[in-house]
């Protein structure tokens, strides 16, 4: 509020019409608008990136990182952040690979990697809320703890022999589509319905938005957090299945960095770090930002070492669009 | 109430003597609202020039004008006769005005030498280092100056609130300044350094320096100003001399109606007791608090500020809860540990910060307005939005909340609207106990007179009321009972006929043993004792 504005900005804005200015104020806008130009851009440059085949490749592959990224989101409009995802799904992926090798069959392994998710999530939650301890520290400690308990688990060696019947969610396919696009979208759907239905939805947003406004109106803040730390369990845990199904085995090192990677698309998409703003929508674009960029350097057959250059000066041009926005329309926030 | 130091007296009011900066017709908007509207101003060497108004009236935003955090719309500002325009406060520095902002904003983990010279153009050794030296000597020689002694090393954390004060009058001075603003400075002091403030104040017009003195404690304006200005939503109502004016008129020009016509009150009807707490204690804060609130009653929680009034309001609601002691609701011994539990019982607490305690500000108003009663406008987890939006546009509509669709979001809304939709979203869960804490802190005159005649109304439906309060007029006009606290305990409770500003300023400050206070008579006499009054340092 420094400086002058003339009124007239603030009662009209007669530059932008309402419903544009209301669109643009959307968080996960200007990802999308850059998605969009992004994508016209690579399909006139690389032939066959716009061919049905090759987007559905791009969903497949960001599906692991989407699924966690859309639990992820809930903690980080919460207000908080979890950094174990990447050792969370390793420890899920060889529980669920050992259920597979024992047992074979679906449900099981699902359940395995569903469970041993939502228990670590659970300790998550549990240090943060009833511990008081913050986030970023307590998912520090458990990137490394839950990395040591998979040594602990397998001695070192890989879990191999995963059969058929337990890889379809990572391989299958239903009707032509990828069963792991079909298991992303089918959260999705969930989680932007959770985020704009739910009582637990809203109270995110309100926890992340101001916290203590939120206490004083009665809600239970501690219990809001805690079950965002259990769904990004869960949510891995279903993830860790799909991983172990496009893998087929499972080594000590699996999912080693996709924490950041699930960060990334939370933020790129629009979701504001310092929570109480952001969308589903807005990881599902965050994270096919991240794969279309990723894909499209691929296709133009940029030399593998600007690979990831090219991904993280993408990734401050699509936030600094964001910037620039939000002068647009004027929004402080 | 002298009318002036004795160094003031030579040069006040007298038309010749000089004028160090003046303002002429200044306007300033924020957003589509009007915080200053055509306001002249003038500072005159060696007075104490102070400008009065209720929270919001634009005394702070004026002085910002000044000092060159603003600029205004339109209108001048005259420094020494010539027009000038600053774009930021370094170039008021340079024309000779400083300013001591109301929330001194000093740097903690600096030593008071280098939170002096932050932000300014360092001395330099040969080598091209920091002198510091040459900055401690300047500092020490500027604390002599005003005639304190102070190690200029240490760190500022380690200073009390009134040594910080000092820090930042001496920030303020280090360059030689003709115009001193100070915004509300004794806010947070006891009475020894208010003295000792007053003291550098005399020493600075003594030396020719105007002073602007921004207060709520009207004692003190008529003991050290010269003229006052009082301004009122925005406008420029009235500059005299202090001797023209007495604390009546004073606060009669401030509010800018008979106190009569501002506040609602239709007769009460008292019916059982809703709230009763017995000798509810928090170490440190509060012991042996009793109180009881019948239903159609309003009570009015009064006391200096930083007495306990607030601790003992958020100890009810499960905030911080007591120590000891039992709260009833409606005869029965509750525990109350959270505000969930609270709100269970049917009490709500509308807290005094809105914006940091009151208000999601990314949230629509439908949002907030509904955020406590979500549970109930949900079926299996799932929000109702129909219900939601029917009930939050009843109590938008309610309350008259103006100049926004209810889908709009509430960081657009002026003070006084954010403060009803706060109201909206504790009256939506139907409290039959309902805790105000500073309801009108911050609103201009017309919300204000809708949120008493809302308290009004409330009282007649035979809601509970325990309305805690600064300001004392609203007090007395609001309430059928004042419950008096000091330093934790409540030390005086009258009812409507027998409550009246000397009685309750009396049981607040312990000064006078008032007729029904049963306070110690004769403790030290406590800091600036018309703090009541309006003691808040109110945010503009």
């Amino acid at each position: 509020m420094s400086e002058a504005r003339p009124p007239e900005v603030a009662e009209g804005r007669p530059a932008l019409s309402e419903s544009v200015r209301r669109w643009l104020m959307r968080p996960e806008a200007p990802a999308l608008v850059f998605l969009v130009l992004l994508m016209v851009v690579f399909s006139l440059a690389a032939d066959g990136f716009l061919r049905g085949p090759n987007i559905q490749t791009i969903l497949t592959q960001v599906a692991v990182v989407g699924i966690i990224a859309l639990a992820v989101n809930q903690v980080i409009l919460c207000g908080e952040i979890d950094i174990s995802t990447g050792s969370m799904l390793g420890l899920c992926a060889v529980t669920a690979g050992m259920a597979a090798t024992a047992a074979g069959g679906l449900v099981l392994p699902l359940l395995a990697g569903v469970a041993t998710g939502a228990i670590a999530g659970a300790v998550n939650g549990f240090l943060v809320t009833l511990g008081r301890i913050p986030a970023i520290i307590v998912t520090l400690g458990m990137l490394y703890a839950l990395r040591g308990v998979i040594l602990l688990i397998t001695g070192g060696s890989f879990v191999t022999g995963i059969p058929a019947d337990t890889r379809v969610l990572g391989i299958g396919t239903v009707l032509g589509l990828n069963t792991p696009v079909i298991v992303l979208f089918t959260l999705f759907v969930v989680m932007a319905l959770v985020g704009g239905h739910s009582t637990w939805g809203r109270n995110v947003f309100a926890v992340g938005g101001n916290r203590r406004a939120a206490r004083l109106a009665g809600l239970s803040v501690d219990r809001t957090r805690f079950l965002a730390f259990v769904l990004v369990g869960v949510f891995t845990g279903i993830a860790s299945v799909i991983f172990l199904g496009r893998a087929g085995a499972v080594q000590t090192t699996a999912g080693t960095g996709i924490e950041l990677q699930v960060i990334a698309a939370v933020v790129v998409g629009g979701t504001s770090i310092a929570g109480g703003r952001g969308s589903a929508l807005a990881v599902l674009v965050g994270a096919t930002l991240i794969g279309v960029i990723l894909n499209g350097v691929l296709l133009l057959g940029v030399p593998s070492v600007w690979q990831d250059f090219v991904l993280g000066a993408l990734i401050l041009l699509a936030v600094s669009v964001d910037a620039v926005r939000r002068r647009m329309v004027g929004d402080e926030a | 109430m002298s009318p002036s130091q004795d160094s003031g007296e030579g040069v006040t009011g007298t038309a010749e003597t000089p004028t160090i900066f003046h303002l002429e017709g200044v306007e300033k908007h924020f957003g589509g609202v009007v915080a200053v509207k055509g306001v002249d101003f003038d500072l005159r060497r060696g007075e104490v020039h102070a400008l009065v108004g209720e929270n919001g009236a634009g005394k702070s935003t004026l002085m910002k004008i000044v000092n060159g955090l603003y600029t205004p719309d339109q209108g001048r500002l005259e420094v020494g006769g010539k027009t000038a325009e600053f774009s930021s406060p370094r170039d008021a520095e340079e024309s000779g005005i400083a300013m001591i902002p109301q929330e001194v904003d000093l740097f903690l983990e600096l030593s008071v030498a280098e939170n002096l010279f932050v932000g300014r153009r360092l001395p330099r050794t040969r080598w091209g280092g920091l002198d510091w030296a040459t900055m401690r000597e300047a500092a020490r020689e500027k604390f002599e100056s005003l005639g304190v002694d102070f190690d200029v090393t240490i760190p500022v954390k380690h200073l009390s609130a009134a040594n910080r004060q000092i820090v930042a009058i001496a920030r303020a001075l280090l360059r030689e300044a003709r115009a001193v603003i100070m915004d509300e400075p004794t806010a947070s002091l006891a009475d020894r350094e208010t003295r000792r403030l007053f003291g550098i104040i005399s020493d600075l017009t003594a030396s020719g320096v105007g002073v602007v003195y921004i207060s709520h404690r009207l004692e003190e304006i008529f003991e050290i100003s010269d003229r006052i200005t009082v301004m009122r939503d925005g406008e420029h109502i009235v500059t005299k001399p202090a001797s023209e004016l007495d604390a009546e008129e004073l606060v009669r020009l401030m509010v800018g109606r008979p106190l009569s016509e501002l506040f609602t009150r239709s007769g009460s009807d008292p019916g059982e007791v809703a709230l009763e707490v017995r000798s509810l204690t928090r170490a440190g804060e509060f012991a042996d608090v009793d109180l009881e609130v019948h239903a159609g009653e309003v009570v009015g929680l009064a006391g200096l500020v930083g007495a306990g009034r607030t601790e003992i309001a958020q100890a009810i609601f499960g905030i911080r809860p007591a120590e000891g002691g039992e709260v009833r609701v409606n005869g029965e011994a509750v525990r109350i540990d959270s505000p969930q539990s609270a709100i269970k019982r049917g009490i709500f607490y509308v807290p005094e910060e809105r914006q940091s305690q009151g208000l999601i500000l990314p949230f629509s108003i439908r949002a907030n307005i509904s955020l406590s009663i979500l549970d109930r406008l949900s079926r299996m987890g799932l929000v109702e939005s129909r219900a939601e939006r029917e009930t939050a546009e009843r109590f938008a509509e309610a309350l008259s909340i103006r100049g926004a669709r209810i889908s709009e979001s509430v960081s657009r809304l002026s003070g006084g609207n954010q403060q009803k939709v706060v109201l909206a979203k504790s009256l939506a869960r139907e409290p039959s106990i309902l805790i105000l804490d500073e309801p009108t802190r911050g609103v201009d005159v017309g919300a204000k007179s809708e949120i008493y005649s809302l308290i009004d109304n409330l009282a007649k439906e035979g809601k509970a009321i325990l309305l805690i309060s600064s300001e004392l007029e609203e007090v007395l006009a609001m309430c059928d009972r004042v419950v008096v606290v000091r330093e934790g305990r409540i030390t005086g409770e009258f009812d409507r006929k027998e409550a009246t500003q000397e009685s309750v300023m009396a049981a607040a400050t312990g000064v006078r043993s008032g007729s029904a206070a049963n306070g110690p008579p004769d403790r030290e006499k406590e800091s600036g004792s018309s703090r009541v009054q309006e003691g808040r340092a109110g945010h503009e």
